[in-house]
């Protein structure tokens, strides 16, 4: 009934040289790229976490005159800070709501703009594609400082509502090309098979529609969610004296205190939190091959 | 069709490389956001036939990160006291050449010689701020609230007043100091547990006051969003000019709260990397004479340490004892001092709370 | 028209709306008569003839466009590459990969890569470092927007393209490219907004004296934001509509051979 799927093509031949080699041109580059320039740096800063702090600020010396704990200048001192305290837990909890709401959100607004213009002709498309994105080549703090003058005379600066409104709306073209490109694929004449066999347009596009967009809607997500969780400047900006996230936080320890382990450990907490998330998500994202 | 493309990109990149033609050096300048009157660095490049360049910090840890993590290429910063100590100590400056420095006869003796530069080997003195309370003065009268005690942002029935219209500073050296000093503590004090109390202090406040704020308290308490702010006595003054220029129908004013306040001494040092140490002392002259120093003043309110320049200074500002305290009020001020590692990472861990909490 | 397609339409000019409005309010603020920008005073056009005469803010303007072009170009290619690796050759390691960047706070990546740049390669900070930083957090949302369209993909049209004789390479560039086009543009300006508008990494990775539009935005915050900022994303945004239309305008062939393709499809019998 499904057609063959790629993993069996490749099961049943051999990949012949002229693809083995378009394998190796194609993927060596981003790999080597991302290995160097972004392997390297994080894994020196999950290193930074099992560190000191220095003596000013930053990291001190991997290597100290025994005055301090062992002979490696290596301890689980910001972990054991983290663990300490249930409140770190808290605010990432609270930063991961944030992020679902605005997640929610933008895939609520952004969802028919696609459809919309997945839809239109394609001379349409291109120009409406553009309309999304085109606010973003003003600037963030202009946009932001835009918001602080519509907000404020609804007393609602410095509340976690505007923190909520900046954040979808810096993030919402990010769900919305996802989700266009996607549902842009979609195959008409399956929806025509469907009212054929007597679904409604609801049940047409619950039934059809979105279980096929589904790598969209994740994509998309993927792409706001994880980027709400590392903010600082939106709750900083228009946020009131509760709203701190774990971004805010983890800015703070480079930029204030200077205490990169620790910093260092709540980004690498983040991250676990978001990996296991992920993982999680990854098991409902598993693309649905075309009707044959 | 590719060749547009093409052509457009090259074309960008052309008109790029036309500022780079010049031969002439080049002076970095680390500073603070708007701490220099622009006209100041036309006429010091007008003289000595050379460019400045600046690049923008707002706060001395965002400095001090940058340095830490190897960022290169400045001559001169402008740190606090307390963060030229901390320069000094990573061996991070230069020492200066007093000999190409004649003007620093013109900075006040009470300036010379500071606790965390002695004889001034690395840093002179450029301008000071103080840290205090800035408000809308119609407002306060109408709500019966003192102006001038730090009560006012800590003290719930004051507060309560106040609902949603106070901003503090979002640092934890200023906001902690300021409990100190209102809980009647020097800002040196080391024991731990009164910064405790600090702390607490804080905390039963929270909740009353609108958001931290660095910056946008200028324009808040400028427009009557806000009616008390927590912040630096430039930009309360700035504050006071724009509400003015906008013809608002209220008046900002601020004071030193009796109980005390922190006093925010800036000074250009030249850093290690510095590749122009003629040039960077140049300028340093420069900046020293009396005409020079004061433009800053004027400009934004600042307070001078230059004897020669404050008599350049308009009348409204240098006799404006919030900007330039006298005996009096300089008694009750303290320069921020930094404690050593463990304390620090007491103190900042105690602010990580007060910020979640 | 079905009823709940006017629905939707109406709905996607609300989000449209939502998304312009302050804009309109960033444009309509850069003729303020008010240096604190705060309330509105009166009109004037001042404001541009300031930034037509501020060299700094122009040269941080050119700086950001063209770091931007370069940067989303090469993140691009880059990008597709790791999409096409993913999914037709089946490395499926390099999206989490990929997607690294994107998923660590920007403030770590930031540091990381200074540390990185300064302490481990010894390099100047300056042109390379930005643009190697801005490639960074691009390559995983160009490769998550191309894979989404990768995935969809019906197995059958390269089965086909196989039994026809065709080599990989043609495959790629007839078939696979073609198809794909839309995804690689839409990533294309996904990865130019993230890298326009791009404040925490460049602040740790530019050099001295190489200046973004927002760390040139950002040194302006404490004296309040003046309307010549506005000026300059009003102008901004014009160059930048002027040139991805132009840019949208150059590239038609790729429009073409996807309607080709489509044809071609729907002549093979409906599937």
């Amino acid at each position: 009934m499904l057609g063959p799927t790629m993993w069996d093509v490749t099961s049943m031949t051999e990949p012949t040289y002229p693809e083995r080699l378009q394998k190796w041109v194609v993927s060596t580059p981003p790999i080597a790229f991302l290995v160097v320039f972004f392997l390297l740096p994080s894994l020196m800063m999950v290193g930074a976490s099992f560190r000191y702090p220095g003596e000013f600020g930053g990291l001190s010396p991997l290597f100290r005159p025994a005055e301090t704990v062992g002979d490696t200048g290596l301890t689980l001192e910001s972990y054991r800070f983290f663990f300490g305290d249930m409140v770190f837990l808290w605010i990432i909890a609270k930063s991961f709501l944030i992020a679902t709401l605005t997640t929610l959100l933008c895939l609520v607004m952004a969802y028919p703009l696609a459809m919309v213009i997945a839809r239109s002709p394609r001379r349409q498309q291109e120009l409406m594609v553009l309309l999304v994105v085109l606010p973003f080549a003003s600037n963030f703090l202009v946009r932001i400082y835009a918001w602080i003058i519509i907000l404020g005379p609804f007393d609602l600066l410095y509340t976690p509502v505007a923190v909520v409104v900046g954040m979808v709306y810096v993030h919402l073209p990010f769900m919305v090309l996802p989700l266009y490109t996607n549902l842009e694929k979609h195959d008409p004449l399956l929806l025509d098979a469907a009212r054929d066999l007597g679904a409604s347009a609801w049940q047409g596009f619950w039934r059809v529609t979105f279980p096929l967009s589904l790598p969209g809607v994740f994509s998309g997500s993927a792409l706001v969610f994880i980027p709400v969780l590392g903010m600082f400047a939106i709750p900083e900006l228009l946020g009131g004296t509760g709203d701190v996230l774990i971004g805010n936080l983890i800015k703070e320890q480079f930029l204030e205190s200077r205490d990169w382990p620790f910093g260092s450990t709540l980004s690498i907490m983040l991250m676990l939190v978001v990996v296991a998330f992920a993982a999680l998500s990854s098991r409902l994202a598993r693309p649905r091959v075309s009707a044959p | 069709m590719t060749l547009r493309k093409i052509r457009l990109v090259v074309f960008f990149l052309a008109t790029l490389g036309l500022p780079w033609s010049a031969a002439t050096q080049t002076l970095y300048l680390y500073n603070w956001n708007n701490y220099i009157a622009d006209a100041t660095l036309r006429r010091f490049e007008e003289r000595c036939h050379c460019r400045v360049k600046q690049d923008y910090y707002s706060d001395n840890e965002e400095m001090l990160a940058k340095l830490e993590a190897g960022a290169v290429g400045y001559d001169i910063l402008v740190p606090t006291g307390n963060t030229v100590e901390t320069l000094i100590r990573e061996n991070a400056l230069k020492p200066l050449d007093a000999s190409k420095l004649p003007h620093l006869k013109n900075i006040k003796p009470e300036f010379l010689d500071p606790w965390y530069d002695r004889n001034n080997r690395f840093s002179v003195p450029y301008a000071y701020s103080i840290s205090l309370i800035g408000y809308n003065a119609d407002k306060l009268r109408e709500l019966d609230l003192p102006t001038d005690s730090w009560a006012l942002i800590f003290e719930p029935r004051y507060l309560e007043r106040l609902r949603n219209k106070v901003t503090v500073l979002n640092s934890q050296k200023e906001l902690m100091a300021a409990a100190m000093r209102y809980l009647g503590y020097s800002i040196q004090d080391r024991d731990m547990d009164k910064w405790d109390q600090a702390k607490r202090l804080i905390l039963r406040a929270k909740s009353y006051w609108a958001a931290f704020s660095n910056s946008t308290y200028i324009k808040d308490l400028a427009i009557g969003n806000i009616w008390v702010a927590h912040g630096y006595s430039n930009d309360m003054f700035r504050a006071r000019e724009d509400a003015r220029a906008a013809k608002r129908p209220f008046e900002i004013g601020f004071t030193t709260p009796r109980e005390g306040a922190v006093l925010a001494v800036d000074n250009m040092v030249l850093h290690k990397g510095a590749r122009n140490t003629a040039l960077a002392h140049q300028f340093m002259d420069f900046m020293l004479e009396g005409e020079n120093s004061a433009s800053l003043s004027n400009l934004i309110g600042a307070g001078n340490p230059n004897a020669e320049a404050t008599r350049l200074i308009s009348p409204e500002i240098s006799g404006n004892v919030d900007i330039f305290p006298d005996a009096a009020r300089f008694g009750r001020l303290e320069m921020i001092r930094d404690f050593d590692a463990r304390e620090r990472r007491i103190l900042s861990r105690m602010w990580t709370q007060i910020k979640v909490k | 028209m079905r009823p709940n397609r006017s629905g939707m339409w109406i709905f996607a000019l609300a989000v449209y709306a939502f998304l312009y409005i302050p804009l309109a309010v960033v444009v309509l603020f850069s003729f303020n008569d008010s240096e604190l920008n705060a309330q509105w005073v009166g009109f004037t056009t001042r404001w541009y003839s300031v930034l037509w005469r501020d060299p700094d803010m122009l040269a941080a303007a050119l700086n950001s466009l063209t770091i931007a072009v370069i940067a989303s170009l090469a993140a691009t290619v880059l990008g597709t590459m790791t999409a096409l690796a993913v999914q037709r050759h089946a490395m499926a390691f390099l999206l989490p990969l990929a997607l690294g960047p994107v998923a660590l706070p920007e403030v770590l990546l930031g540091v990381s890569l200074l540390l990185f740049f300064r302490q481990v390669l010894d390099l100047t900070l300056g042109w390379g470092s930005i643009l190697i930083a801005h490639m960074v957090f691009s390559i995983g949302a160009v490769a998550v927007i191309v894979n989404t369209q990768l995935v969809n993909m019906d197995e059958s049209i390269f089965e086909a393209a196989r039994d026809l004789g065709a080599t990989p390479w043609k495959t790629l560039r007839f078939i696979t490219l073609p198809i794909i086009a839309p995804a690689i543009a839409a990533g294309f300006l996904v990865a130019f907004t993230l890298s326009i508008d791009d404040f925490v990494i460049t602040f740790f990775t530019a050099g001295v004296g190489v200046k973004t539009l927002p760390l040139q935005i950002y040194s302006m915050i404490k004296v309040a934001v003046t309307p010549e900022v506005n000026a300059v994303s009003t102008v901004l945004m014009a160059v930048t509509l002027t040139f991805i239309a132009t840019a949208a305008r150059i590239a038609p062939h790729a429009v073409n051979a996807n309607a080709n393709v489509a044809r071609a499809k729907k002549k093979r019998g409906a599937p």
